[in-house]
């Protein structure tokens, strides 16, 4: 058990907890052994008996909100930087037009296979804790595992199973899917799962605006339907979802691909009663982790002149993918209220400071607890230890020392080492032809079940491989190189390369002001 | 018990006498006493007579394992091999419906009848690729008789002449300093030798009727225990003919262990799902190895004998060094005007050091002619044979370049289209899995076919050999040397010459047990370990031919050309009459 007494930002739908989702106020969130949030109390408020002799965490006038939902990534490309293709003078068309830019694959397949081949663990300890050191508590876009990890670091969207192993709740595919697997889909959704589903990516009018048509003639379009970009489309045809679903909205990326005012058209997508989630897309086209995108989405709405409050932003980000999810999971999350999922995220904050826009601009510099079902798993040291976090390894971020509850997923009572993580993959960055082939030799050589404990943990790319040789890979691995693997914040060698592509029009150049 | 060894402790074996008999009962750790049957390979050595082993021994398969094997291969053969519609049409088998009827028994039979009857189902697809591998102990051995046996004169009516020998194992053996290269052998068992063949080449995997003698003489004498039950027999009476004298001689089948040559291609590499190789004949080609070419055997246990210190021989006709010498062996024919370059085997790991040798070698030949000899090649890595041929083609020569390789389709169904759509095979199948969509509207058994190797690749190399080049083949040339020689012919690079009536025919890409099951691991074809070691082999993507040849399969048709017959002087005096018949084609007299 553990309790968090703060300045409580529930974005709450109980009218038991708060008169509206707005409102914030100094109390108490009170999470359960079994990871959901038993009350959200005002002032000093005595909680549940229960809680008699729990571990009271103060964070003073720190904002305690539902922890981030990062509802669109690729979480496997995320040691990569920021990628542009040389030859390319305009932004691409459609999300068909990248993948066969000559440096597509050696800049994404190649160097992410040498990961997910020869340090898959480690691989998910980097790209999972530098979601967390951003706020972040779910993430969608996993790489596919031969052995799913539901309950070790972050949340997984796909992956979660709530203890049941049940991996259908909510499906997802990043490819573009033909007529009869889309109506599967729809099938699917119509037994309870959700879909999250790449539709429609890419300038408005190209090509792929069809994929939209698509989904609608399959079934697809209602309410546990998660359209992921879908910026390519006639605004007007979202008039046509019904009931209304949502859409995960990725502004940086789409600036980075398809150039200024070639995002989501949000307003339009309200307007019809879709409900609007944040992702933060993969490293190659995106920002380092969702509350990184909520600043991308101020800086795109803002230049593009819509009416979208700090508040929007936040539940883009909290209460909007909770909702979504929920609706498959039947618990709900991005919420701070009774019975709901106990993510947590504490973020700095001066008294009396106006809380959404504080959370708008709060960088890692200021994350100060991340809870995830319940537990701690990053934050700063003091925190740490009056939470009760064990075992946990120290970890810099952002000039900061902080501790994250990392441990190897056939140890859980044991820190992982993070030095040892980078460390492994520096390793496998400097000599990926040698670690690639002793990575094989490794799967050869176990005979056994694949879900085996013991079974070497296999993941697999969810993005297009390019047009790659036979086999997606070169045929000389020593063509595979593996760039530094990317620092876990918004640093300025990032900032420097935001700026240097021109597509966006010098839009995405205004993040640097959040990070100065 | 015999287990896979180091090739350098192999020979050592032999010449100890390890027999046959002696092997499978330490295998079956029952030497000396009432052996219970482990596996197949032991059960048919053992006296039917023996009592039931308690407790059961290792490689028994109880009721559910058995089950679990046939639910396994059904799946398999149902839904992933790629010649099942051919097999079907050519042979006449249903080899699903027959395991499912032996599904019904396969509980009541003995482990041996088991085993044998699963082989026989496998067997009868007439695919070397596609082979069953029971729970034997030997594992890595072959089992030899201490000579070969080859064919000369026409198809018809051969003549079967004993051409090498292993004198060290006819040292003890009475008559056998009479037993020599040259002998004509006339029974086997005393069956008269073509029909002892004629009934063996039933029990064998070739597609064609000569293609299954050839496998069979040569399983008269050599069996890769890994893939074949042993002989019936622990010795063979062989009737024979010294000049005009007829004597018999018996000889017991000994095991050896070749192993693998460091180039081998390893199993655990990129390059496995590129494979195209009869895996049980590259073990009997290294078993003949080790029996008869002990100087080539040795230089290969030796690396320093491998490094080329001078790039010619001390004598013009004698072989190059090589860094490969377990694929390649080079020199010039007499006369010093034709080359030769003998490619045994695509089993090798890295195809861009085989090409450097391969130039290198071609460098050092004669520059106007050459003779490139692939005969009892079993295959290997695709890539390998397909790049090589490059090295004989003028790329200036629209005619001749650029060179397309084979392509390569799975076959359309349920299970193919689940595994190519799994995230775990994006890099190796996602081309594939498009067409397979598409097979589902457009009734295509097929989906589309794809080259394995990138043509670019084909076409990567600066060099070629400035001279005229043909190509000799055998019904024993196989797989990936299947597509060498259909690449040499529709790629138009010159004459391919056929001992017998056409190459081996194996057209396929081959996969093992264990690389299916990673493939199809998360779909709902997925299947567990097999137990007691068990395993299978499996065409998995089906070749067909580009160029001249597009679209035609090469699975038990093979690739034709000139026709050749060896005669007596061939066997006995290094490929005479061939060689001889193959300059006169290069343009030059007799060597």
């Amino acid at each position: 058990m553990l309790v968090i007494r703060g300045r409580v930002m529930p974005i709450s739908n109980d009218r038991t907890v708060a008169p509206d989702e707005s409102v914030t106020f100094a109390g108490q969130v009170w999470i359960g052994d079994d990871g959901l949030v038993a009350a959200v109390t005002k002032g000093s408020k005595a909680g549940p008996p229960e809680f008699a002799g729990a571990p009271v965490v103060d964070v003073g006038s720190s904002l305690v909100l539902p922890g981030l939902i990062d509802l669109h990534n690729h979480l496997a490309y995320n040691t990569l930087p920021l990628w542009t293709e040389p030859t390319q003078p305009v932004p691409f068309a459609h999300h068909n037009s990248w993948t066969g830019a000559d440096s597509y694959s050696g800049s994404t397949t190649w160097p992410a296979y040498a990961f997910i081949t020869a340090c898959p663990e480690e691989l998910l300890a980097y790209v999972e804790a530098k979601a967390v050191v951003g706020g972040t508590t779910t993430v969608q876009g996993s790489p596919p595992k031969s052995r799913p990890r539901d309950g070790w670091l972050v949340r997984n969207v796909e992956d979660e199973s709530f203890g049941t192993g049940d991996r259908n709740l909510i499906y997802a595919s990043t490819l573009t899917l033909n007529a009869a697997l889309l109506a599967d889909r729809a099938n699917k959704m119509r037994a309870g799962s959700s879909f999250i589903y790449h539709c429609s990516e890419g300038q408005r009018g190209s090509v792929v605006a069809q994929e939209y048509t698509a989904a609608s003639r399959a079934g697809c379009l209602g309410d546990r339907f998660v359209g992921v970009h879908v910026n390519a489309i006639d605004p007007a045809e979202l008039a046509s979802w019904s009931p209304t679903g949502a859409i995960a909205w990725s502004p940086f990326s789409n600036l980075w691909l398809y150039g200024r005012g070639s995002t989501t058209d949000i307003p339009t997508a309200v307007a019809n009663g879709l409900t609007v989630c944040l992702g933060s897309d993969w490293a190659p086209s995106g920002t380092k982790h969702v509350l990184g995108e909520i600043k991308a989405a101020k800086l795109v709405a803002d230049d593009a002149d819509w009416d979208l409050s700090e508040e929007d932003l936040v539940r883009m980000a909290t209460c909007n993918p909770g909702d979504v999810l929920a609706r498959a999971w039947h618990r709900q999350i991005g919420r701070l209220q009774p019975g709901a999922i106990a993510d947590v995220l504490v973020v700095s904050t001066p008294p009396r400071a106006h809380a959404f826009h504080r959370v708008v601009t709060a960088t890692e510099e200021d994350v100060e607890l991340v809870v995830i079902d319940g537990r701690p798993r990053y934050g700063t040291p003091d925190l740490m230890t009056k939470a009760g976090a064990d075992p946990v390894t120290p970890i810099e971020v952002a000039g900061r020392d902080m501790e994250l509850s990392l441990t190897r997923s056939d140890d859980a009572g044991t820190a992982w080492d993070w030095q040892d993580v980078v460390d492994r993959l520096d390793e496998v960055r400097a000599h990926p032809e040698d670690e690639i082939r002793e990575a094989l030799q490794g799967y050869a050589a176990f005979a056994g079940r694949l879900e085996d404990p013991a079974a070497p943990l296999r993941l697999a790319l969810d993005m297009p491989t390019g047009v790659a040789p036979v086999g997606g890979l070169p045929k000389d691995l020593s063509l595979v190189h593996v760039p530094p693997v990317q620092s876990l914040t918004h640093d300025a060698d990032w900032l420097q390369a935001v700026s240097a592509n021109p597509f966006h029009g010098g839009v995405l150049d205004g993040l640097a002001g959040f990070y100065s | 018990m015999v287990t896979q060894q180091r090739s350098r402790t192999a020979l050592a074996d032999y010449q100890r006498g390890e027999r046959l008999g002696e092997a499978l009962a330490a295998a079956a750790g029952t030497a000396g006493a009432a052996p219970p049957p482990p596996s197949v390979a032991a059960s048919l050595a053992a006296p039917a007579a023996r009592p039931v082993p308690s407790p059961l021994p290792e490689g028994h398969l109880d009721g559910g394992q058995r089950q679990q094997v046939l639910d396994t291969l059904i799946t398999v053969l149902g839904g992933a091999y790629a010649h099942l519609p051919a097999k079907r049409a050519a042979y006449a088998v249903n080899p699903v419906q027959q395991l499912t009827l032996l599904r019904q028994r396969a509980g009541e039979l003995s482990d041996a009848d088991f085993h044998l009857q699963v082989t026989g189902i496998v067997s009868g697809l007439r695919d070397a690729h596609t082979r069953y591998i029971g729970p034997s102990p030997l594992r890595g051995v072959v089992a030899v008789l201490p000579f070969l046996v080859e064919a000369y004169g026409p198809l018809e009516d051969p003549t079967y002449l004993v051409t090498k020998t292993v004198p060290a194992a006819l040292v003890d053996v009475d008559g056998g300093d009479r037993f020599r290269p040259g002998v004509v052998v006339e029974s086997w068992n005393g069956v008269p030798i073509s029909r002892a063949v004629d009934v063996y080449a039933d029990r064998q995997t070739g597609g064609r009727p000569d293609a299954r003698r050839a496998w069979a003489l040569e399983s008269l004498t050599f069996r890769s225990l890994d893939f074949e039950p042993p002989p019936d027999e622990q010795w063979v009476v062989i009737g024979y003919r010294d000049g005009r004298t007829p004597r018999e001689i018996r000889l017991e089948w000994r095991v050896v262990a070749p192993g693998k040559a460091e180039t081998a291609a390893a199993p655990e590499s990129r390059t496995a799902a590129k494979q195209a190789i009869n895996p049980s004949g590259e073990a009997v080609r290294r078993a003949k190895k080790l029996l008869f070419s002990p100087d080539l055997w040795s230089d290969e246990q030796n690396p320093v004998a491998r490094v080329p210190d001078t790039d010619r021989p001390a004598s013009r006709t004698a072989l190059l060094p090589t860094s490969f010498p377990d694929n390649l062996a080079a020199r010039a024919l007499p006369g010093d005007e034709v080359g030769y370059l003998r490619v045994w085997s695509f089993d090798l790991e890295d195809d861009a050091a085989f090409l450097a040798e391969v130039q290198r070698l071609l460098e050092q030949l004669p520059q106007e002619r050459l003779i490139v000899d692939l005969r009892a090649n079993p295959g290997g890595l695709v890539w390998a044979a397909e790049r090589m041929l490059q090295l004989f083609a003028d790329p200036t020569d629209p005619h001749r370049r650029p060179i397309q390789p084979t392509r390569f389709a799975l076959i359309a169904s349920p299970l193919t289209r689940d595994m190519a759509a799994s995230p775990f095979n994006r890099l190796e199948l996602e081309a594939w899995s498009p067409s397979l969509e598409d097979s589902i509207s457009t009734g295509d058994q097929y989906a589309q076919p794809l080259p394995l190797t990138d043509p670019a690749w084909c076409n990567d190399l600066p060099y070629h050999y400035p001279g005229k080049a043909l190509a000799v083949v055998d019904a024993m040339t196989y797989s990936s040397g299947d597509l060498f020689a259909a690449g040499w012919v529709d790629n138009g690079i010159g004459d391919l010459v056929v001992v017998g009536r056409a190459t081996g025919a194996g057209g396929a890409n081959v996969w093992t047990s264990g690389q299916l099951r990673d493939a199809l691991a998360g779909t709902n074809h997925a299947f567990q370990p097999l137990p007691a070691g068990v395993g299978f082999t499996l065409a998995i993507r089906r070749a067909v031919r580009s160029g001249a040849g597009d679209g035609l399969p090469i699975e038990d048709l093979g690739i034709s050309g000139l026709p050749y017959a060896m005669t007596r002087a061939d066997l006995e005096e290094g490929n005479r009459d061939l060689l001889a018949y193959c300059s006169e084609l290069l343009g030059r007299p007799s060597p």
